[in-house]
């Protein structure tokens, strides 16, 4: 088994592949193999790690084509094929350089990024969506003393995307994101409809509205990338249809009305 | 970024400096009147009380603070809500919290600490509520409580297996509305002090390897355990015990450093944790004949006595040849039903499906007892205050010694939100506004660290510290693991001072400034080779057996000698091991039983 590492720095012309041969371990995740290059065969490799059990979302990066935790990514699974994601496609995700994935494990920074040094990318711009879409709690009514109470019902829904970690993975694999720099980009938009259907936040279209825009809850084309790499199943396809849904009979109400 | 940035020269005001470095590159000065350092749960709360009080605060951390190892908690937070009765119909109070957490620690616990945190648990969770955290919900829509290890009520506040990722996104929104300035990707090098006063700090910018200098009237320190020095834990890679580091070498004192937790059920393989919310929900642990053998040792409490006991039952299984090859035991939680396990342990699921292949639904997990807590840490007063000046601590890696000799599940979430936010106040009541900053302490200390870098680079020995790390996690997990005695520690602590001298000659091979994360490995386990020496030596002298110190050649608990604290303390390269009274207060301390 081998590892196919993208290698890039400041001031080189273009990137290069390192391929390092991994000690065989059936039951090695790709972090513990990007750990094994580093410790063995070059310790110049940046990545991101830090808690190695997919809960943090650090680790995401390209795996075999497919953007993944890491950390969560085991490399036995992978040589024998049983991770294959279908995705749509576009231009990161298409063949950049040779590989075998019979015996070599192929990875790179997440696409849609500025890689900044090898598996590391700048996340500022996803942060910056994050940004936009206010995401901090406002309660309709003033602070009781005791907890608000909560239909246990509502849960369920509203836990689909409060187990968003933020990996930036979906971001990675949107073919939107790809092409429209300005796209806010999936996990945005599902972190957005968290507090929209939070039954605790002030009734309304405030949230939906914020999104309204071309960048926002419409420039999905619905490809459905995010929801399929999503490590923790977050369906920010459910969440755009939905907002989509809701805008629209907002403004049906809006045009029956003289 | 915030604050206040000043660009000095640094060999301007300094002779010295200028023989030394020769070149003449630039550092960063930032000024901010409270520095925090790390971005888990009590970095936050912190951060976030003391910007509403008008403070100019900031955060350094390692990682990006939503990558703390604080997201990783699973199991929740004891509150005495009493929103679900006890067996026996009664409601619980804090009162009862305090006995249950005192007789938890074995009674090493500071009773006013634990006081304290359990007068304030209740305040807590709702406040975290109204900042908008999701808990999981009764029938009744009220905050939901479940069982867990050592308590006498259901008064574990929940979010699923989640309960940390979803706190932390809170008080991570919190923040971000705030605008308060996080350094992210900063690796704290030193506690600067000026006339006996700490005054800021050093910190690597991982991203371009630049020294950066931080001025500041009072610093907290939040930078969790550390884990990581044994070789089996639950914690993140990240949990290296920087801050712990840090403290001893600015010559504050650490305490109880040998009270080190292995929590029952980590899974076999990886060690990632199987939250005891897992045997609060119905859970039972099996041996390989199939039996449920915590009947034999906490025949009242049985899976849920505490983690100590539960982790040196499943250990004696284990090496009296009832686990299964290569040292595991199964968690049974096939009888709870698929329903109320994708309801209640979904995360759980999902990573033993992820890294054991077992589905719980249908299969047992192995689990096995990993380092999970580090209940030692800063030695620090009621208020988080250390005896440097200006200085202070709070979370998993200060010790202001609510957990004493063994933590309760549900516990330490609790603490770092409480004492995140109690720590800001009194930093803010002891307001460090007049002080003056001086900036030349700084600039000093940034040469210190930019000559201490240029040594180890040039050290010319090309060995690979990585073994050493290696090393040293093996070490502290064989010889001062769940189970310790006289030979294997003093052996130990040898081939501890033998790394440490072979460590000493050592370097990265790579010499790059941006983003050398060897070196900040290298850094790390620097670091955890002087604190690998004072767990071992605390525990060598601590002649008894106690919450999770469990000596096979003193098996019995010494309240007569040994009620009390460890405190230890670097002068010079030297290790001084001293001791301090517990506080005592509501509760006598008597036999544990469960």
């Amino acid at each position: 088994m081998k590892l196919k590492v993208y290698r890039y720095h400041e001031g080189m012309k273009e990137p290069r592949y390192d391929t390092f041969k991994l000690k065989s371990d059936p039951s090695i995740t790709v972090l513990g193999a990007l750990f094994q290059f580093q410790q063995e065969f070059d310790d110049s490799i940046a990545f991101h790690y830090s808690c190695r059990g997919a809960v943090c979302g650090t680790c995401a990066m390209l795996i075999n084509k497919v953007p993944r935790l890491a950390c969560r990514t085991q490399v036995a699974s992978l040589i024998q094929g049983e991770l294959k994601i279908p995705l749509s496609e576009f231009p990161a995700i298409e063949e950049t350089v040779k590989w075998n994935p019979e015996e070599e494990i192929l990875v790179e920074p997440l696409p849609n990024f500025p890689v900044i040094r090898d598996l590391i990318v700048d996340t500022t711009s996803f942060f910056n969506y994050y940004k936009f879409v206010e995401p901090v709690f406002k309660p309709a009514d003033k602070t009781p003393e005791k907890e608000r109470l909560m239909d246990p019902s509502a849960i369920p829904e509203l836990e689909l995307y409060t187990n968003c970690i933020l990996c930036g993975a979906c971001f990675g694999s949107c073919p939107i994101d790809g092409k429209n720099p300005d796209y806010w980009g999936p996990a945005a938009l599902a972190k957005l409809y968290r507090f929209h259907i939070d039954p605790r936040e002030k009734k309304g279209t405030d949230r939906l509205e914020l999104a309204n825009i071309p960048e926002g809850w419409w420039a999905c084309e619905f490809y459905g990338n995010c929801r399929r790499v999503c490590p923790k199943g977050v369906p920010p396809l459910i969440a755009i249809a939905k907002a989509r849904e809701q805008l629209n009979d907002i403004n049906e109400k809006k045009e029956e009305e003289p | 970024m915030g604050g206040v940035n000043v660009i000095v020269t640094k060999s301007l005001n300094h002779d010295d400096a200028k023989e030394k470095s020769g070149s003449i590159p630039q550092a960063t000065i930032h000024s901010h009147e409270v520095i925090i350092i790390g971005g888990g749960l009590t970095g936050l709360r912190a951060a976030i009380q003391i910007a509403d009080a008008g403070l100019n605060g900031a955060i350094i951390s390692k990682v990006h603070p939503l990558r703390s190892h604080s997201v990783a908690a699973q199991g929740g937070m004891n509150a005495s809500l009493g929103n679900v009765p006890g067996e026996d119909g009664k409601n619980d109070s804090w009162e009862m919290h305090a006995y249950d957490t005192v007789k938890g620690s074995d009674y090493l616990a500071d009773q006013d600490a634990v006081e304290l945190m359990c007068r304030e648990a209740t305040s807590t969770v709702i406040e975290l509520e109204h900042m908008g955290t999701v808990w999981s919900r009764l029938e009744n829509g009220k905050i939901a409580q479940r069982p867990f290890g050592g308590a006498g009520f259901p008064r574990t506040c929940y979010a699923a297996d989640r309960t940390g990722h979803n706190a932390l996104n809170t008080l991570y929104e919190q923040l971000f509305d705030r605008d308060i300035p996080v350094y992210e990707e900063f690796f704290v090098t030193s506690l600067v002090q000026d006339r006996g006063r700490c005054n800021g700090c050093t910190a690597i910018d991982i991203k371009t390897g630049n020294v950066h200098g931080f001025v500041s009237k009072a610093v907290l320190m939040a930078t969790g355990g550390f884990g990581r020095i044994f070789s089996r834990s639950t914690n993140a890679l990240i949990n290296t015990g920087d801050g712990h580091a840090l403290a001893l070498n600015a010559c504050v004192p650490l305490k109880d450093m040998e009270f080190v937790q292995f929590h029952p059920t980590t899974l076999y393989g990886t060690n990632i944790l199987m939250s005891e919310g897992a045997r609060g929900e119905g859970g039972i642990l099996l041996n390989s004949n199939g039996e449920r053998f915590m009947e034999h040792y906490a025949p009242n409490s049985l899976d849920l006595a505490p983690r100590d006991v539960v982790a040196r039952s499943i250990e004696t299984e284990i090496r009296e040849g009832r686990g299964f090859d290569g040292g595991y035991v199964n968690l049974d939680l096939t009888h709870l039903g698929a329903d109320r396990i994708m309801e209640r342990l979904p995360g759980i699921r999902q990573i033993a499906m992820d890294f054991a292949g077992v589905d719980p639904i249908d299969d047992p997990v192995p689990v096995q007892p990993g380092q999970h807590y580090s209940m030692g840490g800063i030695d620090v007063d009621i208020n988080g205050a250390t005896i440097l000046l200006g200085l202070y601590a709070a979370g998993e890696c200060a010790c202001i010694s609510v957990h004493g000799a063994n933590r309760l599940g549900g516990n330490s979430l609790l603490e770092t939100v409480v004492y995140g936010r109690l720590v800001a106040d009194k930093i803010i009541e002891d307001n460090p506004i007049h002080l003056e900053q001086d900036i030349e302490p700084i600039k000093l200390a940034i040469i210190d660290i930019e000559d201490k870098i240029g040594d180890i680079m040039d050290r010319k020995d090309n060995g690979n510290f990585f073994r050493v790390k290696n090393a040293i996690t093996d070490i502290m997990f064989n010889k001062f693991g769940i189970f310790r005695d006289s030979d294997g520690m003093d052996e130990g602590l040898v081939e501890i001072k033998n790394l440490q001298e072979q460590f000493s000659k050592l370097s990265p091979i790579n010499k790059e400034k941006p983003f050398n994360q060897s070196l900040i490995q290298f850094l790390e386990v620097e670091g955890m080779l002087k604190l690998a020496e004072i767990i071992a030596l605390s525990a060598i002298e601590r002649k008894e057996s106690r919450g999770s110190h469990t000596r096979i050649d003193h098996p019995e608990r010494d309240d007569v000698n040994f009620l009390k604290h460890t405190v230890s303390i670097l002068n010079g390269e030297e290790v001084d091991i001293t001791y301090k009274p517990v506080i005592l207060g509501m509760f006598e301390p008597k036999e544990r039983v469960y």
